[in-house]
Formats: C-alpha cells, sequence, structure tokens
C-alpha cells in the first residue's frame, strides 16, 4: 500500500463565529495541521455537532499555519448547517482537511481573473492571499444576491473597464493591495447591477489583446454561474478552473458518492469531486 | 494498537486478527481511507473491496448520496473500472499481508457473477463475497437477492467455480430473510453479511424532484441498526446449528453497536456509513471491545457470539 497521508482528523476549537444577514457565518477554526497543509481550492470535511450527521465541505477561506488556524465561509441552508451555525466558541467539532485537489497555475498566464459568487467566494479570497505572496497579478470579481459577508467599502484602486459607480470591494483585499469588484442584482450599493460574468465580461475587453491573453480564470459559485464562466472562458479562449461541489459522503475517495460527468481525452468518466476535484477544468466539465 | 489475540476470529478458514471487516462500497479498493494520517487498512481484520462487475460501469448519474435522519441514502450504481483492471492493477498494489482482502462481485446475470468469480480465482484474495442485495442497478442485485430461487441459483454457480470461502450478502428488503438464508448455505455459501442497504428515496420538495439520480437508493446508518440486528439474529438461528459465521452489518457506529451485532449473532461486524461521521472510528470500536472482554469475564471476542440471553 503507497497511499500518502495527506488528510489529519482534528478536533478543532472554534475561535471565532461570525453570523452575517443571508444566513451566512464566517467560522474560524484551530486546526493547526490543516492550516499547515492547505492550499487554495481545498475544503475540510466538517461535523456540525450533531451526532449521526453527515459531515459538511466546506471551501477553505482562509489558512494561517503560523496561528494554526483556518477560516470558512458557509450558508445555513439545511439542517446540518443550521446546527452549525448555532456551534459557540470554545466548542470543538471533528474536522477532516485538507481535501482534494487545489487550483493550479498555467504557463504562460500571469494574470488571473477570480469569480466567486455566493458560497463560492472563499476559495476565491484564499487563492488571491497566495497569489499576493507570490506578487502575482490578480483581479477579484465577487457577486452575492444577498448582502456580502463582509463590510464592502470603496476602492482606492484603478480596474480597467469598471462602469462609474462600481466602487465596492472588499476591504480584506483591498488591504492586501488586490483589486476587487463586486456585482449584486439586490441593489447594494458601491456594486455593479448584474452577474460577475457581465462585470468580468466588461473587464476583458477593456484589455489590451497581449494582456488578455496572459490572463487565466478561476471560478467558484452556483451551478448557472459555473456554466456562465465556462461560457466566458470558451469565448474569450481563456483556460479556466473552477472548483465544484456535489453532495459528499466519505469526502476521502472512499464512497464514490460525489461524482461529476468529466470529459477525458479517453471518454466521459465520472471523476470524484472529493480528491479527484474539487478544481477541475472547465472544459471538461462544462465543453460547450 | 498492537495485535490483541483475543479480539482474533475464526471466519470460514480464515483468521480475523479482530472482527472488524470494512465494507465494501465504503473504501473504494482500499487506497482511499489511507489517505487519513492514522488510518491503516492493518487494523481491521478485513476489507470488503469495491462492488466488481464483469465491464466497467459509470454508475448512477448525480445526485448519489443525501443525508436522512440518522443515516444516508446512496446510488452509485456499481461503478466500477471491470474485473480485468481489478485484476490486472488494483489487486497487485494490494499489502495482502496487512489484512484480509475480500472481492464484492455483482452482476446483471448468473453468467456476470459466474465470469468474475472465474477471474478472481486466481488471485490473492482471500474470499469472495457475492453481492445480491444492490438496491440500485435495474438487473441483478437485489431483484436476485430477493427472490430465493434466484439467490441460490448465483451462490451454486458461483461456488462451481471457485474454492475460495464465498459470502453471500443478504438483502433486507425481502419477507423472509432466514429461508433466503438457509437456501444460500445449501447451495455452498460459507458466510453471511447480513444486511445490505434498505431501499428508499428522498424528495426535494423545491424541485418537486428525486434528490437521487437514481430516484431510489440504498439506506445505510444509525437508522436501520434495529433493523439489521433483528435479521442477523434471525439468520443465525439457520447459521449456528452449521457453523456458518455471519458479517453483522447496519449503522454501527460505536463499541456499543458491535457488541450487540455480536450477541445477536454476528462472528465478525461491518464498518460503513461509520466510517463517514468518524474516519478513525475503527480505533474506538476495538478499544470498546478490548474494555468489554476485560469488565465482563471473557477470554476472547469469540465467545460472545449468539450469546444473546432469552428473556424469562
Amino acid at each position: 500500500m503507497t497511499t500518502e497521508a495527506t488528510i489529519f482528523e482534528e478536533c478543532a476549537e472554534i475561535v471565532a463565529h461570525r453570523h452575517w444577514p443571508g444566513a451566512q457565518h464566517v467560522l474560524t477554526l484551530h486546526a493547526p495541521l490543516t492550516a499547515a497543509a492547505a492550499v487554495p481550492g481545498q475544503f475540510v470535511h466538517l461535523a456540525t455537532g450533531e451526532r449521526h450527521a453527515l459531515r459538511r465541505p466546506l471551501s477553505i477561506m482562509r489558512a494561517m499555519p503560523g496561528q494554526g488556524w483556518i477560516e470558512v465561509l458557509y450558508k445555513a441552508v439545511g439542517r446540518g448547517t443550521q446546527v452549525l451555525a448555532e456551534r459557540g466558541v470554545g466548542e470543538r467539532l471533528a474536522l477532516l482537511g485538507p481535501i482534494g485537489r487545489g487550483f493550479t497555475p498555467v504557463a504562460g498566464r500571469p494574470r488571473a481573473l477570480l469569480l466567486g459568487g455566493g458560497v463560492g467566494l472563499p476559495p476565491m479570497i484564499f487563492l488571491a492571499e497566495a497569489r499576493r505572496q507570490l506578487a502575482r497579478q490578480t483581479l477579484v470579481l465577487l457577486g452575492s444576491e444577498v448582502p456580502f459577508p463582509f463590510q464592502p467599502r470603496p476602492s482606492q484602486q484603478l480596474i480597467a473597464g469598471m462602469p462609474h459607480g462600481v466602487i465596492g470591494t472588499m476591504p480584506l483585499l483591498e488591504d492586501w493591495g488586490i483589486g476587487c469588484r463586486l456585482a449584486s442584482r439586490a441593489g447594494l450599493p458601491g456594486c455593479h447591477d448584474g452577474f460577475v460574468t457581465d462585470l468580468a465580461r466588461l473587464h476583458l475587453d477593456a484589455l489590451d489583446e497581449p494582456t488578455r491573453e496572459a490572463t487565466m480564470l478561476y471560478g467558484c459559485g452556483p451551478e448557472p454561474m459555473l456554466t456562465a464562466v465556462a461560457a466566458l472562458a470558451r469565448e474569450y479562449m481563456l483556460p479556466c478552473q473552477l472548483s465544484l461541489e456535489e453532495y459528499m459522503a466519505c469526502a476521502v475517495g472512499g464512497c464514490a458518492g460525489c461524482v461529476v460527468p468529466v470529459h477525458e481525452p479517453a471518454g466521459l468518466a465520472m471523476r470524484r469531486v472529493c480528491v479527484d476535484g474539487p478544481v477541475f477544468d472547465a472544459a471538461a466539465v462544462y465543453p460547450g | 494498537m498492537t495485535a490483541d489475540p483475543r479480539l482474533e476470529v475464526p471466519f470460514c478458514g480464515l483468521t480475523l486478527k479482530n472482527p472488524l471487516v470494512l465494507l465494501s462500497g465504503c473504501v473504494g479498493f482500499g487506497h482511499e481511507y489511507p489517505r487519513v494520517a492514522g488510518f491503516s487498512n492493518a487494523q481491521v481484520g478485513a476489507v470488503c473491496l469495491k462492488g466488481t462487475t464483469g465491464a466497467a460501469r459509470p454508475g448512477n448519474p448525480a445526485h448519489r448520496v443525501v443525508e436522512t435522519p440518522a443515516g444516508m441514502l446512496n446510488a452509485i450504481g456499481l461503478q466500477n473500472p471491470g474485473v480485468a483492471h481489478v485484476v490486472e492493477h488494483i489487486l497487485p498494489t494490494l499489502d495482502f499481508g496487512q489484512t484480509c482482502y475480500i472481492a464484492n462481485l455483482s452482476g446483471s446475470t448468473v453468467e456476470e457473477y459466474v465470469a468474475v468469480a472465474r477471474q478472481l480465482d486466481d488471485t490473492p484474495l482471500q474470499a469472495l463475497e457475492i453481492n445480491i442485495s444492490c438496491p440500485n442497478v435495474k438487473e441483478g442485485g437485489v431483484t436476485f437477492g430477493n427472490d430465493p430461487d434466484m439467490s441460490a441459483r448465483v451462490v451454486a454457480a458461483v461456488r462451481a467455480v471457485t474454492d475460495k470461502p464465498l459470502i453471500t450478502k443478504l438483502s433486507p428488503n425481502q419477507a423472509d430473510i432466514a429461508a433466503n438464508a438457509r437456501r444460500c448455505l445449501e447451495a455452498g455459501s460459507d458466510a453471511f453479511a447480513v444486511i445490505n442497504t434498505l431501499q428508499g428515496m428522498a424528495v426535494d420538495i423545491h424541485t418537486r424532484r428525486p434528490v437521487l439520480g437514481n430516484v431510489q437508493g440504498g439506506l445505510s446508518g444509525p437508522a436501520i441498526k434495529p433493523i439489521a440486528l433483528l435479521k442477523v439474529h434471525q439468520v443465525a438461528q439457520v447459521c449456528v446449528p452449521h457453523g456458518v459465521p455471519i458479517i453483522g452489518q447496519g449503522g454501527i457506529a460505536s463499541g456499543t453497536d458491535a457488541l450487540e451485532f455480536l450477541i445477536a449473532g454476528a462472528s465478525a461486524v461491518g464498518i460503513g456509513t461509520g466510517l463517514f461521521y468518524d474516519p478513525l472510528l475503527c480505533h474506538k470500536v476495538l478499544a470498546d471491545l478490548q474494555a468489554y472482554l476485560d469488565t465482563h469475564g471473557f477470554d476472547t471476542i469469540g465467545e460472545l457470539t449468539g450469546s444473546l440471553q432469552h428473556s424469562a
């Protein structure tokens, strides 16, 4: 048996649990082994605290190896996440992580456009922070139909193609010096009235050709958004990686419960989101 | 954990180092759970590999799993690369010194079961489990397992082509599981796995569609434990007089659960869905079994099998 142990079971203490409108919650957990090993695009499989409940796969939003904590964002949409939302600081939750294949850079594409929608924000934040440390050019476009799980503020950065008045940014990204703009159809101030893909198109159209050809797309969000991001990538002929989600049981590849159809050179294959993903090449999942 | 000879279990000619068996469909082909630090196949008595058919199968469309109260439904649909791939590419990567590896064979026809068994016969696999109870395929599976005549035909046909110990995985979705066990025993089954999942369904009230791509699935987890216990108890009435062992399975998530199955008549106990709640569950169950032996004055775990005391 040659399988390398890369996933850790940790009894993670809740360090902070912040609650935002729209049933959104940001959970900070002390999980030093996971924090030390995590890369953007990976997730944790988190017990909710309820006995005999399956764990919930949650994308990692930040990982601080030095302090030993990770942060996840989730929306309480069903019983499991509602139970999770009731857990308080100091309580401990069983956590399995980090899991999955994360995002990978593509040769000749130093610029990245990161598109996150709803609870698809976390992997984009994690990727942006990692790219910041590598001093790579990054623009983050985030979309939400409910208020964002942070207080947007006006950005001081100029970004090509942004319509007048679209100035809202995520403070954390602004502080990191990373360009960011927001989109929402909920009439939020400073946000573009539309989808993130609309905002992405405006930006791409404003770039000169060499700059566009140095750009790639990363995306995470609800299914209709992923389909739109894949279509955008096809239209502009940009490489694109998407982080997917699917109902999951084991999260380590044992049950084959979380598969998606993936187009591969040898034909269509059912691949596990947990360990074959969650990041897949957009063209393989949404060939158009 | 160091090996504890008190936990050793004789099992149709094999010696399991302890009564824990990792269940087919939950642990892939043995390489998946060792990704988790602290987990090793060497910790358990046996590992049942993913259900294997003659040709490769893509399995069912998504969703394939959904949580239910104290359990889950699955409809994987026997996704597997086919027996030839398993024999050529997967079995050579397993360390047969670590634990007993058991194949789980399935098919749409009796002939397919036989063909798979033939190809698995000349391998280091320590036993074959006949899956006549998969609820998630259109042909074979549970349609064989719910019909005692068909069950016995499959067992007899497989028996004719292999000398390896045969374990028949029985369906709870039938009227008289003990009668079926008797037929399979007469047809040459050396052991039984009791039970496979129960057929069930979930509905998404927002889309008004079935949650599972396959519409129906198999229910597992703690919710089915009382049913599984009764089935083990019933099958034990048939098996015990013949010295035929049972792997008791269905919702085991603690040492107490495992003990209940042993007392009800099982010689070994299967862990499946319980791993999804706690991937390091086996450590805890084994520690609980050892503690029980210590505090209740038993010398070996085998003394517990079928030790159920009848009500006065």
